[in-house]
């Protein structure tokens, strides 16, 4: 525990190491978008003697246009932290700002309305409809959510590498490819935020570096990304690290020089 | 053991709405079983109770010479019998005039056949010649008790007659004067039971029937020794209109004991293997697992198989307890309302135990195929972590091309066929539901189509006047003169025996003016005319005596003299089979036909307008007896609010047996979904919104279950009015289009309130702990 760092040391990071790592160069990066402060988090689970605090006083600053990390050990509260961010979990206390907007204490319908408009989940297991194909299974969010433009899910699918693909089923397609889709779809109502929960835990190394590298490319365009991970190697490309132990913020370190995809392994 | 009951039972539990669904559908499925069986069987043994101790005669034999036929049909072994006088006789009860039937009986004691038992009063004696028993529901229509008295005509004019008892016969526990009038105006029939001798005095009729108990002899050869020795028709029990008016009821009771419980246990069933097949397809790496631990095949289908019998045991249990007693009241609001003089209640142990054993059995048929899916699983493909995604069949391509529609739409056309059984299971929940609702509507939609038919089309008199021979035209001149009166016309009428290779049928003559406005003659939906040779007959006749068009029958009127006339035609004709001819016609085949007029009143006369003009015209001279030809009409009036009650109870039951099964693919597939729905939760997707998601495919099978359940619902009803064709009523399907808009209506807003749980599921999803957790 000795070495927690408040998340507040490294609030600025993010705008700083933005234009930094190998490979990216500082004139594609768009307007930055998106980021997040938590201040005194807290998230408990049932009463009494099977309480369990999984996030016990988190305090954190994400910079808009940040590309974040989150590592910890199974059971820290890595996804609990996640789900909290992008309001498919309310917080038991503490005060959640995302994309300006403090989340907390919102009605579901509300916080429907906040994921609606700011935030994209990319899930372990992907989560796409069987029977539609990949197009549609990013089409049927525009359809649904009224936000976003039909007519842009193809780009979308370019940008994932998947123009040659949109017709094809989900059955029909790779892990790697079937993540890149799920991708697309968080896409689809360009979210300020993508929220990533072990996007490459379900892939082999090489699909896993194409994810990651696609990510990369997302985060190039302002959105803060944040990808949690058991993976430490995955860090490397990331330009803020966090490290969550017991539902503590442990440490949140600043990584000058992120490195591309291709550096990664498992 | 114990531990998997346990474990049976807390499964279920965690299912409660479905599987209080699917219980519920067992349950109305056995209690409609029970209910309605049991008072099939106590009703029967009621009417057979009086039958047999009353002594309703096996035989009734019309004929010039009786006592050669009942001494026929004791030389052939008949038990009892015993020869009576029966004529129709002109009659005032309470100052209405009507024509009665008179029937002869032995005064100085009661007789072995065709007894009465004496509700109130006493019976006949031979001290009081003049004293008579009266038939229970003319008592009861005319308020007349004993002491009372009415009057008789005869060749010397009104002779009056005192009330010594109310009875009820075992020949009409259900009032009808024949099988041409089972439903008819109340205030136009009674029957008047005294002395033989006396109604032989008053009618100046020998006697012309006799009756037959047949004890071990063979029905057959009575009937045969009975034609022989000259009988012109010989009645069975099932030719007396009571009881085929009875029997018909009953045989409503039969078929709602059968075909209720096997729509509702067929949609319980597939409810139950929808149900239990999700649920062994998510159990199934923990199915895995117990067998990779070496668990027992017979123990794994032991295991599903036991919910179902949970479930259809306990459900069937509970319909029979309460099915028992619904049974006993039925038979008792039956036997009072009909005033049945027995009320045999029994138990019945077997349906009790019918009704459990279908229960089970539904349980274990609905849980059979899943278990036997369980029982299949291979540990290691169970315990694979890879979700296996089925591959996208050539539908999915087709359905691909749709561009134009939303994309929820074209998800929702694809499911429908990549998950068969939920969606036939969808199907057959609207298609159960149609079929019921039409069925039992359709019966009273045609009962009241045929209503207007008869009224408006082929009878289309208000009401038939009996005049004294010789005195029709004064009469009609009188009639017509009365204000309301619109039009009358002279017709004559006959009860005559219709004879056609050795059968024959009872039936009555009518002789009516060839240019008449009081008749239709309607044959394959065309007006047709009144021949002017030859005879037409109500098309019943054909199944009654297999005649056709153009055959020659005979005719054998009251004196027994026969001759033979041509079948000119067949019409259609909802209520009664009858012989129609011109009245120079009927002066052939008729000795004495009985001069009537046919009255047709001013459009719109009020109810108090023609109870009036039944009394102006009751009161002229020469006038022996009034029908109001559409009380009918007015009684099934004053049923109207009862027709919408039932129709209403019948479209709540469609509407459960629909939702029921509808209820329960709609969970199942919500379970399914849970990924997909948490998935788009997380993207911001409302509740209405996904849960429009999941009402889209329900309703794509729904709607496509409509077509069928309507074709099936027609033939349904079709088959339904089959049972109740008789010579009595044709009942031709009528099922106006509202009727089907209304059904078809009423499944979608069934499947619309299924909607409502699903919804509240989805509001309660915990999307967070759903995304979670890896897709099976
Ligand atoms: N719905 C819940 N009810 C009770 N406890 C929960 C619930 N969800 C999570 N927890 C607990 O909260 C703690 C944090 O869980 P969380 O899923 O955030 O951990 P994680 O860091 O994502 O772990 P992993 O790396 O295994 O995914 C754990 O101890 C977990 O058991
Ligand atoms: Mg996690």
């Amino acid at each position: 525990m000795g070495t927690t760092v408040n998340g507040r040391h490294g609030s600025t990071t993010g705008k700083e190491t933005a234009g930094g790592g190998a490979g990216r160069r500082p004139g594609e990066h768009a307007a930055p978008r998106g980021g997040a402060r938590l201040t005194g988090v807290r998230k408990t689970y049932g009463a009494g003697d099977t309480e369990v605090h999984a996030l016990d006083g988190v305090d954190l600053e994400l910079a808009p246009g940040s590309f974040t990390v989150v590592l910890g050990p199974s059971g820290s509260g890595k996804t609990t932290l996640l789900n909290v961010i992008g309001g498919i979990e309310q917080a038991t206390a503490g005060s959640i700002e995302v994309a300006g907007q403090e989340i907390s204490g919102r009605s579901p319908v509300d916080l429907a309305g906040f994921r609606r408009d700011h935030v994209g989940f990319v899930f372990q297991f992907f989560n796409l409809v069987p029977t539609l194909t990949a197009r549609e299974n990013v089409e049927i969010i525009v359809e649904l959510t009224g936000v976003g433009d039909a007519r842009r899910v193809p780009d979308l699918l370019a940008e994932v590498g998947l123009a040659d693909r949109a017709d094809h089923f989900p059955a029909q397609l790779s892990g790697g490819q079937q993540q890149r889709v799920a991708i697309a779809r968080a896409l689809a109502t360009d979210p300020d935020l993508l929220l990533a929960d072990e996007p490459t835990g379900a892939l082999d190394l090489t699909t896993g570096r194409q994810i990651l590298g696609a990510l990369l490319e997302l985060h190039r365009a302002g959105r803060t990304v944040v990808v949690v991970t058991h993976n430490a190697s995955v860090a490397q490309i990331a330009d803020t690290v966090v490290t969550v132990v017991d539902g503590k913020v442990q440490s949140v370190e600043r990584n000058a020089e992120p490195a591309a995809a291709e550096a990664v392994s498992w | 053991m114990k531990i998997s009951l346990r474990k049976a039972v807390r499964d279920l539990a965690r299912q409660r709405t479905q599987v209080t669904a699917v219980g519920l559908t067992v349950l109305l499925g056995v209690l409609m079983f029970v209910a309605a069986g049991g008072a099939f069987r106590n009703l029967s043994t009621s009417y057979e109770g009086t039958y047999h101790r009353l002594g309703f005669a096996d035989l009734l034999a019309v004929g010039t010479d009786p006592q050669a036929l009942a001494d026929a049909a004791t030389s052939t072994g008949a038990a009892t019998t015993r020869i009576r006088t029966q004529v129709e006789q002109p009659m005032t009860l309470s100052g209405t005039r009507l024509l009665g039937r008179l029937i002869g009986m032995p005064p100085a004691g009661h007789p072995a056949v065709d007894d009465v038992e004496v509700t109130e009063g006493q019976y006949l004696s031979p001290d009081d010649p003049d004293g008579v028993l009266l038939e229970k529901h003319a008592a009861a229509t005319f308020g007349l008790a004993p002491g009372d008295t009415l009057q008789v005509a005869t060749a010397d004019g009104w002779h009056t007659v005192t009330v010594r008892g109310v009875v009820v016969s075992p020949e009409y526990l259900w009032p009808a004067r024949s099988r041409q009038e089972v439903l008819g105006d109340p205030h136009s029939f009674a029957v008047v039971f005294a002395s033989q001798d006396q109604v032989q005095a008053w009618s100046g009729q020998a006697p012309n029937q006799a009756l037959v108990l047949l004890g071990g002899a063979s029905q057959a050869d009575v009937t045969g020794a009975l034609r022989a020795a000259g009988a012109s028709d010989v009645q069975t029990w099932s030719d007396n209109p009571s009881d085929a008016a009875l029997t018909l009821d009953l045989n409503g009771f039969d078929t709602m004991s059968k075909a209720f419980p096997l729509m509702f246990l067929t949609a319980a069933g597939v409810a139950a293997y929808v149900l239990l097949t999700r649920r062994v397809l998510s159990e199934r790496p923990t199915i895995g697992t117990l067998m990779a631990a070496g668990a027992r095949r017979g123990r794994v289908v032991w295991h599903y198989v036991l919910q179902g019998l949970l479930i259809g045991t306990t459900a069937a249990v509970l319909g029979t307890a309460i099915g028992a007693p619904l049974t006993v009241l039925i038979t008792r609001v039956y036997t009072t309302e009909l005033g049945i003089p027995d009320t045999v209640v029994t138990a019945h142990p077997d349906l009790t135990v019918i009704g459990i054993a279908l229960g089970v059995l539904v349980g274990a048929l609905g849980a059979a195929v899943p278990a036997v899916l369980a029982a299949r699983t291979v540990p290691a493909e169970a315990m694979r972590n890879q979700a296996t995604l089925p591959a996208p069949g050539r539908w999915s391509g087709v359905v691909s091309r749709l561009h134009r529609l939303p994309v929820t739409t074209r998800m929702a056309l694809r499911d429908v066929v990549r998950n068969p059984r939920r969606t036939f299971a969808t199907m057959l929940g609207s298609v159960l539901g149609l079929v019921l609702v039409l069925a039992s509507v359709g019966m009273m939609t045609s009962m009241i189509a045929a209503l207007d038919t008869q009224y408006g089309t082929v009878q289309r008199e208000d009401a038939s006047v009996v005049v004294e021979p010789g005195a029709q035209d004064q009469v009609a001149q009188q009639v017509s003169g009365l204000d309301g009166v619109a039009t009358v016309e002279s017709a004559l009428a006959s009860q005559v025996t219709v004879g056609f290779d050795g059968s024959t049928y009872a039936t009555s003559l009518q002789g009516i003016s060839p240019d008449t406005s009081m008749h239709g003659f309607i044959s394959g939906g065309h007006t047709i005319a009144l021949p002017s040779d030859g005879v037409l007959a109500g098309a019943g006749l054909a199944d009654q005596l297999g005649v056709a068009a153009g055959d020659t029958v005979t005719v054998t009127d009251a004196s027994g003299r026969t001759t033979d006339v041509r079948l000119a035609g067949l019409v259609d004709e909802p209520l009664g089979t009858l012989l129609y001819g011109t009245p120079a016609t009927v002066q052939t085949l008729v000795a004495d036909p009985t001069p009537v007029l046919l009255v047709r009143f001013d459009s719109g006369l009020t109810t108090a307008a023609r109870d009036g003009l039944r009394g102006e015209v009751t009161g002229l001279d020469h006038v022996l007896a009034y029908t109001d030809t559409r009380a009918l009409l007015t009684v099934v009036d004053s049923y109207l609010g009862l027709f919408w009650a039932f129709f209403g109870v019948i479209v709540a039951l469609g509407g459960v047996l629909a939702l029921a099964v509808i209820q329960v693919t709609m969970s199942v597939n919500l379970v399914e979904r849970t990924t997909e729905l948490a998935t788009l939760r997380a993207a911001g997707v409302t509740v209405r919104k996904a849960a429009g998601v999941l009402a889209t495919e329900n309703l794509v099978a729904i709607v496509a279950g409509l077509p069928i359940g309507l074709v099936a619902g027609v033939l349904a009803a079709q088959g339904t009015l089959g049972l109740f064709g008789t010579d009595m009523f044709h009942l031709r399907l009528s099922l106006g289009w509202w009727v089907l808009a209304l059904s078809a209506l009423g499944v979608v807003v069934a499947a619309g309130l299924s909607q409502v749980p699903a919804a509240r599921a989805i509001r309660r999803m915990d999307v967070a702990r759903v995304v979670r957790e890896r897709v099976t």
